[in-house]
C-alpha cells in the first residue's frame, strides 16, 4: 500500500455517495451494487473531504476535537488508505 | 420472527424488452404453455406474463408510492430493471421520484431505446449510475446471442453515458458460446472506460435454465477463464474493479443466496408482486406471493407467508439444519432448490451434503461429455396476451 500524502486532496470517488442512514442515524456510503457503513471516525474524515488536503483535515479535525495532532494524522492516513484500497475515494 | 430492514430494492418495471437472450432470468412462459391444468389455475409467472402483456404495469404513480414505501422500511438502493427499463417511457419520472426518497439509483440496461436526449433526462433526474449488459465483444456474436442487432448501438451508448458523466458498469452473462472471449471482453470494458465490470456466469433460472444444456460451459473453459480473469483483476488493480462468477454448479458449497431469505433484499415485479427474489415466481410455484395494489409494503416484507416462509433458520432440514455453515450459505439458493428438487425447501443441490448433488453431478457429467456444442437454444420471447 503506497503511503498517502500530506498535500493529497482525497475526495469521493465517482459514483459513489455519502449520506445519512435514517433507519440507523450513520453515515452510509452508497456505491453500484454496494454499501458501507461508516464510523464515526471515517464519517467525521469523509465530511471534510471536500478539496482540502490531508494535512488540512488533520488539522480542523484537530482543532475540533481538541486532540492530539500525531494520533490523529496516522488514524486519517489509515482510515484514508482504508477507503482508498476499495476504490470508495480517489486522491488527486 | 422479526424482520430485519431490506437495504436494496429491484424494481422490475416491465418485462418487455427488444432483445431476446435465451439465457434472460425473466420468467419463461410462452402462449403454448397455458394449456389443460395450466390454463384452470395459472401459475404465479403465468398471471404475471398475462398481466404484462395485457398492460397490467404499475402506473408512475403506483411505482413512485412503492419507492416510497421502499424507503420509509431502509432500503437505500434501487435498481431499475426489466425486461429492458428503458422500453418504459417514464423511466425518468421514476429516477426522479427513487432520488426525491434519497434512493441510489442504477439503471440495469441493455442500452437499447437510450439516445442522447433519454441519456440527458436520466442523468438530469439524477440517475447514480448505469450498468450496461454486452453479450460479447464482436457484433456477429453478441448480435446472434442477443437475437438481434444491439452491439453496435451498445458501443455509442456506452460513449454517450460516460460523456454525460455518468457512472458507468458493465455486464457480460457469460456461458459456453462466449466464455473463451472473455479477455477480449476485459479488453472492451478498457476500451469504453468502464470503472466496474461483473464477469457473470450464466445462472441457472427462467429462460438459462430451460436452455441449460447449451450455455453451460465445460469444466476445462471454466478453469481457464478463472485464470484469465484472476491475472486481469491483477493488472487492473486500481483501475476497474472486476468481479468474475463462477457458474455455482461447480462449486461444492452453495452460494450464500440473497444473503438470506427476507433479509436485505426485495424485488417488484411489473405487475406490483413483492418477491423475496426476482426469479422465484417462476421457480417457486406453490408459493402465493403478495401484491403492492392491495397491501402495504411493509406488511409485505415483515407479516406476509412468502417473506416469512424461508427467512432465518427454523425452515431448514439437515443437513443445512445442524451444519456450522447455515449462517453463512443460509442453505444456498430456494429457487435451484425447487427447480433441480421439486423442492424449495431442500438443502440447495449444490452442496456437497445435499442427497440430490448427484442430480447436479448428472447435468456436469452431460455437460462435460458432450464433445461440440451442438445444442440449439430457445430465444426469449415477450410475454403474449395468453389465449385459453
Amino acid at each position: 500500500m503506497t503511503a498517502i500524502s500530506d498535500a493529497a486532496r482525497p475526495r469521493l470517488a465517482k459514483g459513489v455517495r455519502l449520506q445519512s442512514d435514517s433507519a440507523t442515524g450513520k453515515s452510509v456510503l452508497l456505491f453500484p451494487e454496494g454499501i458501507v457503513e461508516l464510523n464515526e471516525t471515517a464519517q467525521e474524515i469523509l465530511i471534510r473531504c471536500d478539496g482540502r488536503t490531508v494535512s488540512e483535515i488533520v488539522r480542523a479535525l484537530a482543532e475540533e476535537y481538541d486532540a492530539d495532532l500525531a494520533a490523529l494524522a496516522t488514524d486519517v492516513r489509515e482510515t484514508l488508505a482504508d477507503l482508498q484500497q476499495r476504490r470508495l475515494i480517489e486522491l488527486t | 420472527m422479526t424482520a430485519p430492514r431490506p437495504y436494496a430494492l429491484l424494481a422490475e418495471i416491465t418485462y418487455r424488452c427488444p432483445l431476446h437472450c435465451p439465457y434472460c432470468s425473466n420468467p419463461a412462459v410462452e402462449s403454448a404453455v397455458l394449456s389443460g391444468e395450466h390454463a384452470r389455475q395459472p401459475s404465479n409467472a403465468l398471471r404475471t406474463a398475462h398481466a404484462t402483456a395485457s398492460n397490467g404495469e404499475l402506473t408512475t404513480d403506483e411505482w413512485s408510492r412503492v419507492i416510497r414505501e421502499a424507503a420509509a422500511l431502509g432500503v437505500l438502493q434501487i435498481g431499475f430493471s426489466g425486461g429492458e427499463p428503458v422500453a418504459r417511457r417514464d423511466l425518468a419520472d421514476l429516477v426522479r421520484a427513487a432520488r426525491e426518497a434519497n434512493l441510489y439509483t442504477n439503471l440495469i440496461t441493455s442500452g437499447i431505446g437510450l439516445d442522447d436526449e433519454r441519456v440527458r433526462a436520466l442523468r438530469e433526474a439524477g440517475l447514480d449510475s448505469v450498468q450496461l449488459s454486452f453479450q460479447s465483444d464482436q457484433s456477429d456474436l453478441s448480435d446472434e446471442i442477443a437475437g438481434a442487432r444491439a452491439h453496435q448501438h451498445k458501443l455509442d451508448i456506452a460513449a454517450k453515458i460516460r460523456a454525460a458523466g455518468i457512472p458507468l458498469n458493465l455486464n457480460f452473462v457469460i456461458h459456453r458460446r462466449n466464455i473463451d472471449r472473455l479477455a477480449q471482453m476485459i479488453e472492451l470494458t478498457e476500451a469504453l472506460g468502464a470503472e466496474r465490470v461483473e464477469l457473470a456466469n450464466v445462472q441457472f433460472y427462467g429462460w438459462a435454465f430451460l436452455n441449460r444444456v447449451a450455455l453451460f460451459p465445460t469444466r476445462e473453459q471454466v478453469i481457464r477463464a478463472r485464470e484469465i480473469a484472476t491475472a486481469a483483476k491483477a493488472r487492473l488493480a486500481g483501475k476497474i474493479d472486476i468481479f468474475y462468477v463462477l457458474p455455482d454448479y461447480y462449486e461444492t458449497r452453495p452460494k450464500p443466496c440473497l444473503n438470506g431469505w427476507g433479509q436485505r433484499y426485495l424485488t417488484v415485479n411489473p405487475v406490483g408482486d413483492v418477491l423475496p427474489c426476482p426469479t422465484a415466481s417462476s421457480a417457486i410455484p406453490d408459493l402465493r406471493f403478495e401484491n403492492v395494489r392491495t397491501c402495504a409494503l411493509d406488511w409485505i416484507w415483515r407479516e406476509s407467508e412468502s417473506f416469512n416462509r424461508f427467512r432465518g433458520t427454523e425452515w431448514m432440514p439437515e443437513p443445512c439444519r445442524s451444519c456450522p455453515q447455515r449462517e453463512i450459505d443460509f442453505g444456498g439458493c430456494r429457487c435451484q432448490a425447487a427447480l433441480i428438487t421439486g423442492n424449495a425447501a431442500n438443502t440447495d443441490p449444490v452442496c456437497e451434503f445435499s442427497p440430490n448433488r448427484a442430480r447436479v453431478d448428472a447435468v456436469l457429467h452431460e455437460v462435460n461429455s458432450v464433445s461440440d456444442h451442438a445444442h440449439d437454444w430457445t430465444y426469449r420471447v415477450n410475454p403474449k396476451v395468453l389465449h385459453c
